[in-house]
């Protein structure tokens, strides 16, 4: 039998558009939600900088509304509410849908040339999954005691019965095990679609560095979401079944559970999820820098390897959350040099990216301003997080608003950018329509601008001292003279909110009544854009297009000399050319 | 030579953002470089302890070093985006000359050796000589113990009083008011009775959690007397931002009359019945 036969099209309206098999539709399921989250989230951190700038005072616009008993001002337990879910919205249901959802399955099978996943019932599941997820995580916001608010992390005794009561805890603790499925089904589906439906000549070093980034995520999503998943298990059992695996009785000896074995679940998950959020991120970057600069990505197999090793390092680190927990310093030296150590490979990443734009004929379209602009938070940063991977100087600034900052730009910043750039890239294919550059440039500026200032204010607040999740920071006299800084940052996280205006103008815009593209807009030689149409039909390619060569041949003057244009794509034969000689060479 | 206004606001504009970016990256640099009065603007808060100063180095030198990166890189992305522009005719290179690759991974690992390696050697050596150092803190015949609880929103003290056992009548016990001689080390152990706490002495440069079921330690010698915050760095629930007590450091000799005193007034309302107040342990060695 085949391995990917042509199916007919399905014409019901639950079957093409709801319960849909079809990786496109799919994708678009996770897009919509994704952003929806990404709205729900950004609101969340609006309340969190008005808190912080203006301590307890009524909110404009949206306390009448939420908060009608305090008269407009943010309480503390409702505050603590507020930044829970801000973090885990913004991170499992905003930018692992959009960045993973939506671009792994938009992209995966059209950029390796495959009429579909391996498993398109499993995919349909692993959305459906995540739309449950979706629902229970709203649930959790419906419980008289307020919404999760142990924090992100969750850690207990904080997130038991001690410290969080009612069940907005429990939902939101069972919304991440569902979403936790999700990411496994999808996980899943990626690997194994990149490994077996590759179209022929598709080597794995003629993959473009987003596929590359895609499928590293999807391993360790399949590899560490369950040990997440069991943590999260058994928190919910200590709240509903009166197991104390993490509960412990009085100050000295354990004289039950242990809470530190939480954190142990948790980060071994937890700094994974870092690189699942970052790596599809640097493979979409990775591709769109060599897209606009017109040049081949610099030492392409330098990146995959370096993308390979911070994912394997990556598993090893994470005990650098943990530096403060009481871990014997012997533990927390080798994680400490292992941490030191994910520098090389990232550091190798970064310096093939700005190879790859030097010297090259860069085109400021609105995507390659993003992959720019992600370059450059990324690099802050990567820079500023050196600091806290080192045991000393994380002593002081471990649980301030430095590391808020740092995390915000390198996993918040430089996936939200990310997510952009490939979204203006993808738009034309996804809906036959182009965006508005205007707009799209207008969207890209006022993010990059906002973003660098509001997370620099979090990295210099945390630099003087500022505690982490303080409803009001000024208890605290030695940083009362903060308040200046704070108020700054909130105003410039303020202005970053209503930069994305734009963008939803434009979105919808062009959705419904932007220009229709033309088939490869871009110029670019992957397989989604030169080996279907835009938007692509059911099957995606009536013939499965044969792979000849790597997905960066761009600028190379013996093509343009036999072809009158810079770039070949990864099934065009040049005249005259060896291409079984090509191949052995590869 | 004649530069058409056109042409000249054309250029202009491509300069703008260029600008922008650097005055960020100049702003941030200085920022890191610039060593306003401790305490006040964007500084660490003031040093009142002994072995602070080896964290501040590492933190200024480090920052620096990485300004200079952040700002090299930030001329990187411009130059390249607006020198080598859509005019500018590609050079083909997949980057994978031995020279090519020879420059990427020099400049990769240069980076790990000098600003890693910095990092990784001078914080073992202050770690295995100073802060992880309980062994020389505790050999000190006049360093201070005290046991802290922390719990929900609070942080007990608890000094071993005149016969230097902890958990017995003459202790010294204190809510959100810790005293200490100044120039002497002060050896803390930290534990909690509800959820994770942090306690975090921001002058003092250090910081530990404190988790229900687990003892861990931490040392320090203030180098000043004066008033200092102690606070809770980890979320521990609704209050954690007013989970607040103070350090005072006193002379040794007002710290020793303090002491005296307070023994006896702690000894007088001592109530044997009351095991919630018994919540210190013995002393743990390392």
């Amino acid at each position: 039998m085949e391995l990917q036969p042509i199916h007919p099209e399905p014409t019901s309206f639950i079957r093409k558009w709801i319960f849909s098999i079809d990786h496109k539709v799919i994708a678009k399921q996770f897009l919509w939600t994704g952003l929806l989250f990404l709205l729900f989230g950004g609101t969340l951190a609006m309340l969190i900088r008005w808190q912080w700038a203006f301590p307890g005072q009524s909110v404009p616009a949206l306390g009448p509304v939420f908060f009608k008993d305090t008269g407009g001002a943010i309480t503390p337990p409702t505050y603590t509410s507020i930044f829970t879910m801000h973090g885990l919205i913004m991170i499992f249901w905003a930018i692992t849908p959009i960045l993973i959802g939506a671009f792994g399955n938009l992209t995966i099978p059209l950029m390796i040339g495959a009429r579909d996943m391996a498993f398109p019932k499993l995919n349909m599941y692993s959305y459906w999954a995540f739309f449950i997820s979706a629902v229970l995580v709203i649930l959790s916001f419906t419980s008289q005691l307020g919404a999760g608010n142990a924090g992100w992390t969750t850690y207990p005794p904080l997130s038991t019965n001690v410290g969080s009561p009612g069940w907005g805890q429990t939902f939101a603790g069972l919304g991440i095990f569902v979403t936790g499925l999700s990411s496994i089904m999808g996980g899943i589906n990626y690997i194994v679609t990149v490994i077996r439906f590759r179209a022929p000549g598709m080597t794995w070093f003629r993959l473009p560095l987003t596929v590359w980034g895609l499928w590293l995520t999807a391993i360790l999503n399949v590899l560490f979401v369950p040990v997440l998943g069991s943590g999260a298990l058994l928190v919910t059992l200590d709240r509903l079944a009166g197991t104390h695996f993490f509960i412990t009785g009085g100050a000295v000896g354990l004289k039950g559970g242990d809470p530190i074995l939480f954190q142990h679940l948790f980060w071994i998950f937890g700094h994974p999820e870092v690189y699942i959020l970052i790596l599809p991120a640097w493979g979409i970057v990775g591709d769109v820098l060599s897209f606009f600069a017109r040049k081949p990505a610099f030492w392409y197999k330098g990146s995959v390897f370096a993308m390979i090793g911070v994912t394997v390092l990556s598993a090893v680190v994470y005990g650098h959350h943990m530096y403060q927990t009481g871990m014997a310093p012997m533990l927390g030296l080798a994680f400490e040099i292992l941490t030191l150590a994910i520098s090389v490979p990232a550091v190798l990443l970064f310096v093939n990216w700005l190879n790859t734009i030097w010297r090259g004929s860069v085109r400021k379209t609105v995507p390659m301003l993003f992959a720019l602009g992600m370059v450059f938070v990324f690099g802050a940063g990567g820079l500023t997080g050196l600091l806290l991977g080192t045991i000393s100087t994380d002593i002081y600034l471990h649980d301030t608003m430095y590391v808020v900052g740092h995390f915000h730009l390198t996993m918040a910043a430089a996936s939200f950018l990310a997510s952009f750039c490939g979204l203006y890239f993808w738009f034309p294919k996804m809906f036959g329509r182009e965006t508005n550059p205007l707009l799209g440039k207008l969207h890209f500026w006022g993010s990059v601008i906002f973003i660098t200032t509001t997370f620099t204010g979090q990295l210099l607040a945390g630099y003087s001292g500022q505690h982490r999740r303080l409803y009001d920071p000024f208890q605290y006299d030695y940083i009362t003279h903060l308040r200046d800084i704070n108020r700054w940052t909130s105003y410039s996280a303020f202005m970053l909110f209503i930069a994305q205006i734009p963008f939803v103008i434009n979105f919808f815009y062009s959705v419904f009544a932007g220009k229709k593209t033309k088939e490869n807009p871009w110029d670019v030689p992957t397989l989604d854009w030169v080996a279907c149409s835009s938007p692509p039909v059911y099957h995606n390619f009536d013939v499965v297009p044969t792979v000849v060569r790597g997905p960066h041949e761009l600028g190379n003057p013996e093509v343009k000399k036999a072809l009158g244009k810079d770039w070949i794509s990864q099934t065009e034969e040049m005249p005259g050319e060896d291409l079984a000689h090509a191949a052995a060479a590869e | 030579m004649k530069i058409s206004p056109r042409k000249w606001l054309g250029a202009r504009r491509a300069l703008l953002p260029a600008l922008a970016g650097f005055a960020v990256a100049l702003t941030t640099a200085g920022l890191s470089l610039a060593k306003p009065q401790p305490g006040t603007g964007i500084s660490l808060p003031v040093d009142a302890s002994a072995d602070g100063h080896r964290i501040d180095w590492l933190i200024g030198v480090t920052n620096a070093i990485t300004a200079v990166l952040f700002v090299a890189m930030t001329a990187w992305i411009f130059i390249a985006a607006i020198k080598h522009g859509e005019k500018h005719t590609a050079k083909y290179d997949h980057g994978t000359s031995k020279r090519s690759m020879f420059i990427a991974l020099g400049m990769a690992g240069s980076v790990f050796v000098v600003v890693d390696g910095n990092l990784f050697v001078n914080s073992t050596m202050d770690l295995e000589t100073v802060y992880h150092n309980f062994k020389e803190a505790e050999k000190d015949p006049n360093s201070v113990l005290i046991e802290v609880n922390g719990h929900q929103w609070a942080w007990d003290f608890r000094y071993a009083g005149p016969d230097g056992k902890f958990n017995t009548k003459d202790d010294i016990v204190r809510l959100n008011d810790m005293r200490i001689p100044v120039d002497t080390p002060i050896v803390i152990e930290v534990a909690s009775t509800d959820v994770i706490h942090s306690f975090n002495l921001p002058n003092m440069r250090t910081k530990v959690d404190a988790v229900p079921g687990q003892i861990n330690k931490i040392w320090f010698k203030a180098k000043m007397t004066g008033e200092f915050d102690i606070g809770c760095a980890q979320h521990c629930g609704t209050n954690h931002y007013k989970m607040k007590a103070l350090l005072t450091v006193l002379s040794k000799e007002e710290y020793a009359k303090w002491a005296k005193e307070t023994s006896a007034i702690s000894e007088r309302a001592y109530d044997e019945k009351d095991e919630s107040a018994h919540w210190g342990w013995d002393w743990k060695d390392i």
